[in-house]
Parts: C-alpha cells; sequence; structure tokens
C-alpha cells in the first residue's frame, strides 16, 4: 500500500524503487545535510513551511486509533487460527471494516503526498487535519 | 536609499552541496530555475551554488527536485556534503566567508570520511495483515477489545479502541525490536555506518540509512535480496540507492 512508486527488479523480493517522485525526493532530502547557521542565511518562508508540512504525524490518540482501525480491518478468516464466534463476527461485519481501511489508506496517502499532486491541492488537504511534528 | 531599508535582497546563492576542490572537472549543471551551478572554491573544499531569484517564497516542487538532481550528480562524481534543502546565501562573498571558511577543516575530514562511499535507505515494513494477525491470535486482550468494538460506527472514539490500538502498537514496538535486530545483523557486515530515520504507521519496521563502501554495494544487495525471500511473507523490504550520503553530513 505505500509501495506505489516502487517496482521489483529481475523477479526478487527485494524492492529496489527508482526514485524519480516528488515523495520519494521529500522523504529522502528533507531535513538532512548540512544546517547552515540561521544568522548568516536569508530567511525564507516558504521552505520552513514545507518542511513542517512534509513531517506531520498525527498525535498519539490519532496514532492508536489508527492502530485499532488496522486491527479491525483485518479480515482474520483468510488466514485462518481463530475461534468460531469470530467467524460469525468477521461475516457479519466485513463490509464495515473495508470503509474503515479506505478511511485509513486516504489518511496514509495525504500524509505521503501522492507523488504527482501539485502543491497546492496535497497543501489544502493537510491544513485541515491536526498535526504535530515529529520527533527526530 | 538607506540600506537596511530592503531586508530580502532581490538575489541570492542557493548552495547545494560542499565538494573537494581537487575534482577539477567544471561543472555543467543547472540548478533552482535552470540556473547554472557553479563552483565556489575556498582552499581544499568547494560549495556547488547557483543564483536564485528571491522575488517569491520557494520550497516548490520544481525546487526541490533540482535540488535533489543536483545533489546526486555530485555524488556521482565524488563525495559530496549535502547542504540542508532551502539553505540560501546573500552573495558568493557570504558563501566562502560564513559557510566555507569557519568549517573547512571539519568539511575537508567529512568528506575524507565519505570518500568512495554511497548511502542506501533501508526500509522494512510488515505485511500488516499477517503481523497484526498475529498480534490479535497471540494477545487474548487485543482478541477481546477487538470483539467488542468492531461494531462501533467507522470514526468512533471509544476507550476500548484507543486501549486496543495502545496494545496493539506496544505488541508491535516489541516484534520490531526483535525483527529490526535480524535484519540488522543481516547487513552490518557490509555497511560502514548506519543512522535510524524517522518511520511511523502501522506497517512501520524499520527505517535505516546505511552508508556503503563502493565495491560492497552488490554484495549487500544479494544479502538483502536472500534476506527479503526468506521473509517476505511477514515483511517487505525495499532499499533505495545508491544517494548522496544525506544522513552522514553531520556525523563525526
Amino acid at each position: 500500500m505505500t509501495v506505489q512508486s516502487t517496482q521489483r527488479r529481475g523477479g526478487g523480493y527485494l524492492e529496489r524503487p527508482a526514485p524519480s517522485g516528488l515523495a520519494d525526493v521529500i522523504e529522502t532530502i528533507l531535513d538532512k545535510g548540512l544546517v547552515i547557521d540561521v544568522y548568516v542565511r536569508v530567511s525564507l518562508v516558504g521552505i520552513e513551511l514545507l518542511t513542517i508540512d512534509a513531517r506531520i504525524v498525527i498525535a498519539s490518540v490519532d496514532t492508536y486509533l489508527r492502530f485499532a482501525e488496522a486491527t479491525n480491518r483485518l479480515d482474520l478468516y483468510e488466514h485462518g487460527g481463530k475461534d468460531l464466534t469470530e467467524v460469525v463476527g468477521d461475516l457479519q461485519e466485513s463490509g464495515a471494516s473495508k470503509k474503515v481501511g479506505g478511511a485509513v489508506k486516504g489518511v496514509k496517502k495525504a500524509i505521503k503526498g501522492g507523488s504527482d499532486d501539485d502543491e497546492s491541492s496535497s497543501g489544502r488537504s493537510r491544513s485541515s487535519r491536526r498535526r504535530q511534528t515529529e520527533d527526530a | 536609499m538607506p540600506e537596511d531599508f530592503e531586508r530580502v535582497p532581490e538575489t541570492g546563492y542557493y548552495v547545494y552541496g560542499v565538494v573537494p576542490v581537487s575534482g577539477g572537472s567544471p561543472l555543467s549543471l543547472r540548478g533552482i530555475d535552470e540556473a547554472p551551478v557553479e563552483l565556489v572554491p575556498f582552499h581544499d573544499v568547494a560549495a556547488a551554488a547557483s543564483v536564485m531569484a528571491l522575488d517569491r517564497p520557494p520550497g516548490r516542487r520544481a525546487e526541490l527536485m533540482a535540488h535533489s538532481a543536483v545533489v546526486d550528480a555530485l555524488a556521482a562524481a565524488g563525495p559530496v556534503l549535502p547542504v540542508k534543502f532551502g539553505s540560501v546565501l546573500e552573495s558568493r562573498d557570504s558563501v566562502v566567508r560564513d559557510l566555507l571558511a569557519p568549517d573547512h577543516d571539519r568539511f575537508v575530514d567529512l568528506l575524507a570520511n565519505l570518500e568512495g562511499c554511497r548511502q542506501f535507505n533501508l526500509r522494512a515494513s510488515y505485511v500488516e495483515e499477517q503481523v497484526l494477525g498475529e498480534i490479535v491470535r497471540a494477545n487474548p486482550e487485543i482478541a477481546e477489545l477487538r470483539r467488542r468494538t468492531r461494531d462501533l460506527p467507522e470514526g468512533a472514539l471509544h476507550p476500548d479502541l484507543v486501549r486496543m490500538g495502545e496494545l496493539v502498537s506496544r505488541a508491535l514496538e516489541e516484534a520490531r525490536a526483535e525483527d529490526a535486530a535480524v535484519i540488522m545483523d543481516a547487513v552490518r557486515g557490509f555497511v560502514l555506518d548506519e543512522a535510524p530515520r524517522p518511520g511511523g504507521g502501522p506497517d512501520h519496521l524499520l527505517e535505516m540509512a546505511l552508508l556503503v563502501e563502493d565495491q560492497r554495494m552488490a554484495e549487500l544487495e544479494e544479502a538483502l535480496e536472500v534476506l527479503a525471500e526468506a521473509l517476505h511473507e511477514r515483511i517487505r523490504l525495499r532499499l533505495a540507492g545508491p544517494l548522496a550520503p544525506y544522513d552522514f553530513a553531520e556525523a563525526g
């Protein structure tokens, strides 16, 4: 689900991404490298904003909810190894759990920033969510 | 007109990275706004920089891509210390006076350490359904909470959900510590240095920058291929690179 810009080489199991998309570049370079003293740097507001935007993570309660959603949308039936009451529960709830799955994927996509999005649209979707800078 | 009236000058020197001056070969790179990249030398080091108009708020996609392309090209030619994206100095003089001169000796040392090395970014992620399934099956409390919360409407904020998420998160942390150790044991023989990178999400296992000597690259890739095949039912491995040593520019 997070490998849309990835291709496998020669049928192998190790994924070797072609680092061409914006998302890959942001992930690789943002916040990395030699830091030039702020007192000698020309102040550049736009860049600081972009840095913060790309590092957003959801606050801790939301993170737990994300884990919970992921756990609840599991379809354990396919993987076996559970008791009968759960099987019944799964059959009744599979419709609802799929919806949750879609929502979680949507959040993920927004965080990663679709690689072909332009800045204005992804910026808009980000600004509507709660955010917190990540501990380095 | 008083000189300090205008706070931001019209153009600046955008800096991509610091390289050894001995490289010699002239650059024919284009940077941000297609501006030619020049080397600003000072004794044994030089900064790769280009003139940039400061008439708009920077930080756009084209600028990120240009920065990345220039640093990659420098890395392909020899050691480079990437400078953090968005670093603009006032003038060519300032590049020498404020960037190169104060840290000249440190840059020389860092560049010597990076000679003949490239960075790879290794990411390991869980096959989410598989690992979360293992956790639910191994932990009766999580299984019970899951039974209780599956009927809750989408987006509900229920204490049981938070509790379950917390337990799952903790169980994942334990699994991660174990699995990450296995993975790093398999690659450590091929890397000079390693640095953790931020990562998150339910499927996150490991994000690591690896500093690898040119002659070990193929071995590293082979070792990871074998590992990826052995683990593929639970874990996916992804190796990006070779890259410029973004995560090792401040080390040492």
